[in-house]
């Protein structure tokens, strides 16, 4: 036996010779290692365990061998067994499948009916929309002129600002099916799924392409898939990025080909649109070149006008009450997204049903916009001080946002328990606001530190529920100073940019100091108007007290009572224009 | 191209091929020297000179040890070891041959006295059982024929030379008249052994082998079962297979158990709770070897002078509780 293994180790050794020899001289040969290189390896590396396995099972004794050879079989079964059941849990329990796609991502254009008219708002991507779908349906025309023929768009923007229902609008208006994913269906443990899901997605549209002249591709959270690939030796994001590959060179394959020929064949006429809520620079740049999502659409949340025109349609679809403005609900529902004004109405629905009316009105929609907006209302056996100390507390926030604050208005106050806190004041922006300057912000700070001298004017002693406000008030001050050069002495520039270290200790007195006189100018403002309006801090901190809830028009009543209604509305049209 | 890579890819293959018939068909100790195999093993390995004989299907192995036990015949610790060491060379050798063996027995014993043996005999059925997980390690050692005995052999001979002393024979003649009338091969396992050089074994039985685990198992309950233990004192038990002339085949059991508490119970009553027991053992043994050439188990109860004859059928659904002791038709109690 040993001779044998002598004569086998010896013709080893000779081929490994002959194989070095012929790699180091024939070119071929080397080609041909490297073009194979992966089945060489794989094959040699399962020869040397089949000969290290009957090697290990020529030193056992014959029955030992007998005995490990028939149970083989079995271990083979069992592993078999055990993987199929381990993929089998796993596709049924994290709900994948596989690379087959499911029947139901499948839909015809006609029977996803959006119409154009059920997309509200968003003019100006409604309208470049309809320029998309024109070049989808008029191929020819486009390449007759020389066009580009689109082959992606990507609809990026803030979640449930209508993404999907836009690409539903678009398959509707072309007629052409559509098959809708989510980026997360093609993220897999197993490497290679994600990939093989890619190819089954755009075979299948390819097929539904050649018989019906075109498909359209909708695949929503594209970032789950088109994140930033990250090249690691380790091979961590491999599936990811194989998965993009993938999509890549299926969106590539589809301008070559048709290229290639000249004239568009029907099964090429696969449109991809994808949706994302994360930042353009997030997403991998080579998704992002023409060629492959040529068309960007920026959703953004809807306006005024266009929150109002939400209303309309969604509560236009319920029974509600005549006399309900749509204006003031818009104008109520700053930056909120029409899955937000949709959920309201819901919401609103709900509520009017609960209470058996049979429509909606503005308090069950109010009801729902602070359900949604503030949490559910909840008892807590709270002593009479601690009451009178919160609505002294929460009076104080109202009046400085009411009287002090050129940019919100105030709906509601509260000292019902809701979601950990004892009392709230709910206040909107009076517009879409996307920056702040000094006013806006000084204000806010006012109107936190006002719950503190509420309670010190009311009690001569202060709660520990000032310390968020306190918290947040001292963070936009420090802001304001260290970051947006809105301090005194000329200190500009964002200071949180340089490493503490490298700041000298006087500078960093100085800022803070600043920070200091910011907040300490807010609170001396807010005690004059507080001290001076005592009479209103009262009346509100007692109808708080009986009535728990004050609504916008209690709050606008008791005012005008004090003739303060309107105060601040020049000032506010004067932010607004 | 095409010419190298198919010889590049016929040597893995020849050799894969070689490597399997070469090695991975045969037999790892082949029949014709399987009793060198086993000591060369004990040589080889633990360094453990033994003598090895065959007959029919049963290997013996004579292990001669120093200091095998001591005065208390309590069994020494290193002789244990050399022991277990030479059974597990024996039951790698008999696994792994051609040579058909269903019984191996090892005969060891203290050169100082020779005439006290410890013979083990086990059952190569069982060992494989063992290995697969067949049977549990503590019904295979209820398996296992471990007994320490007086050579058979050496008392005949001790008997027989005083009288030849006595007749003041020769050497010679005493050797000759020794060798064609005292020395015979065994009729029972209880003769197995070694003396003066010589093998005393023969082929064991399944029947034999089973009776006599019948009767270790009796020995093994009646002392280790507290409820029998305090019931009885066991002074001995014996069980043989009988093939009568007349074609009968059964087991006899021979208990002598003398009951404790007698004013307690009655010999009636000592009798049933005896055969109870000793009904349950054979029945566990028949049935563990699937033995079925056996008309009845007649049981002898020496101390309350009694005998019972249970059928093969019945002692079946005794195990298997369809019937129970009481319910035995009187016939079958002797």
């Amino acid at each position: 036996m040993s001779s044998f293994l002598l004569i086998e180790l010896l013709v080893y050794i000779i081929l490994a010779v002959t194989a070095g020899i012929m790699l180091l001289f024939s070119p071929k040969i080397r080609m041909y290692a490297r073009m194979r290189a992966t089945p060489i390896i794989v094959g040699i590396v399962i020869y040397v365990l089949i000969r290290l396995a009957i090697m290990g099972l020529m030193s056992l004794e014959s029955f030992y061998r007998k005995l490990t050879i028939a149970t083989m079989p079995v271990q083979l079964l069992m592993v078999s067994l055990n993987a199929i059941i381990f993929v089998y849990m796993y596709m049924i329990f994290m709900k994948g499948g596989f690379s087959k796609l499911s029947s139901k991502t499948q839909i015809r254009g006609e029977l996803v009916n959006v119409k154009w008219s059920d997309v509200i708002g968003m003019e100006n991507v409604k309208a470049e929309a309809k320029e998309v779908v024109e070049l989808i349906k008029d191929r020819a025309r486009v390449k007759k002129i020389g066009g580009k023929i689109l082959r992606g768009i990507l609809m990026m923007g803030p979640p449930g600002c209508g993404k999907t229902y836009l690409a539903k609008a678009i398959a509707t208006e072309t007629g052409l099916p559509f098959i809708s994913m989510s980026g997360s269906e093609f993220v897999e443990i197993f490497v290679g799924v994600g990939a093989a899901r890619v190819r089954a997605l755009f075979k299948k549209a390819r097929e539904l392409a050649y018989g019906n002249g075109g498909c359209i591709v909708f695949i929503d959270e594209l970032d789950a898939i088109a994140r930033k690939r990250v090249f690691s030796v380790f091979g961590g994001t491999e599936e990811t990025n194989s998965t993009q590959n993938q999509l890549l060179a299926e969106m590539d394959g589809l301008q070559e080909k048709e290229d290639k020929t000249g004239e568009a064949k029907p099964e090429m006429n696969v449109i991809v649109i994808g949706a994302t809520n994360a930042p353009e620079d997030t997403l991998d740049r080579a998704m992002l070149r023409p060629g492959r999502f040529d068309r960007k659409l920026y959703i953004d949340l809807p306006n005024l006008d266009d929150r109002e025109k939400l209303f309309a349609f969604y509560l236009g679809k319920l029974k509600y009450d005549p006399s309900i403005d749509f204006a003031r609900l818009a104008r109520k529902s700053v930056y909120k997204s029409p899955a937000d004004i949709e959920n309201i109405v819901k919401e609103a629905a709900l509520i009017s049903t609960r209470d058996k009316r049979d429509m909606i009105t503005l308090g069950d929609i109010s009801e729902a916009m602070e359900r949604i907006d503030l949490g559910l209302k909840h008892k807590l056996n709270m002593p009479l001080s601690e009451k009178k100390m919160t609505a002294y507390h929460e009076a104080g926030h109202l009046m400085a946002l009411y009287l002090l604050h050129p940019t919100r208005d105030v709906f509601k106050a509260s000292i019902i328990p809701r979601r950990g806190t004892l009392g709230v004041v709910h206040s909107q922006p009076t517009a879409e606001f996307h920056s702040a300057n000094k006013e806006m912000l000084m204000a806010d700070i006012k109107s936190k530190l006002a719950g503190y001298v509420a309670e010190k004017i009311g009690f001569n002693t202060t709660s520990s529920g000032v310390s968020e406000d306190f918290k947040q008030a001292m963070n936009i001050a420090h802001n304001m100073v260290w970051m947006l050069g809105m301090g005194g002495n000329n200190y500009l520039g964002d200071y949180t940019a340089i490493p503490p270290a490298q700041l000298s200790e006087k500078l960093k007195e100085d800022l803070n100091e600043e920070t200091g006189k910011i907040f300490q100018s807010c609170l001396k403002s807010v005690e004059e108007l507080l001290t001076k309006e005592r009479p209103i801090l009262d009346r509100f901190a007692k109808e708080l007290i009986e009535k728990e809830e004050l609504d916008y028009d209690e709050i606008d009543a008791i005012f005008k009572e004090y003739g303060k209604f309107g105060s601040m509305d020049a000032e506010k049209d004067r932010w607004r224009k | 191209m095409g010419r190298i890579k198919g010889l590049v890819l016929l040597f893995p293959a020849l050799a894969l091929f070689a490597s399997v018939s070469l090695s991975g068909c045969g037999e790892t100790y082949p029949k014709e020297k399987v009793n060198e195999s086993v000591v060369k093993i004990c040589k080889d390995e633990y360094n453990v000179d033994v003598k090895v004989e065959s007959v029919g299907k049963t290997m013996a192995i004579y292990l001669p040890l120093e200091d095998l036990m001591d005065f208390t015949f309590s069994i020494n610790k290193d002789a244990s070891e050399k022991i277990n060491d030479v059974i597990l060379s024996v039951a790698r050798v008999v696994l792994s041959t051609d040579a058909d063996f269903n019984y191996y027995c090892v005969i060891a014993h203290d050169v100082r006295i020779p005439e006290i043996q410890i013979v083990i005999i086990k059952s190569v059925e069982d060992v494989k059982r063992l290995l697969l997980n067949d049977i549990s390690r503590g019904e295979y050692s209820k398996r296992v024929l471990i007994d320490l005995r007086l050579n058979p052999q050496s008392q005949k001979e001790r008997s027989v030379r005083d009288v030849f002393s006595k007749m003041s024979l020769d050497e010679k003649w005493q050797e000759q008249m020794m060798n064609d009338f005292f020395r015979a091969e065994p009729t029972g396992l209880g003769d197995i052994g070694y003396w003066g050089g010589k093998f005393y074994i023969k082929d064991v039985t399944k029947p034999e082998f089973l009776a006599e685990q019948m009767a270790s198992r009796i020995k093994m309950d009646f002392k280790e079962a507290k409820a029998l233990a305090d019931a009885f004192t066991l002074k001995a038990a014996k069980g043989s297979y009988v093939a009568s002339p007349e074609g009968n085949k059964y087991f006899k059991l021979e208990v002598l158990a003398e009951p404790k508490w007698f004013k307690d119970t009655t010999m009636s009553e000592a009798s049933d709770k005896l055969f109870r027991a000793v009904l349950e053992i054979a029945g566990v043994v028949a049935h563990s070897y699937g033995f079925d050439d056996f008309g009845y188990v007649e049981i002898v109860d020496q101390a309350g002078v009694k005998t019972i004859r249970v059928p093969k059928d019945d002692l079946e659904k005794l195990r298997t509780r369809k019937i129970k002791y009481e319910d035995l038709p009187a016939m079958a109690q002797a």
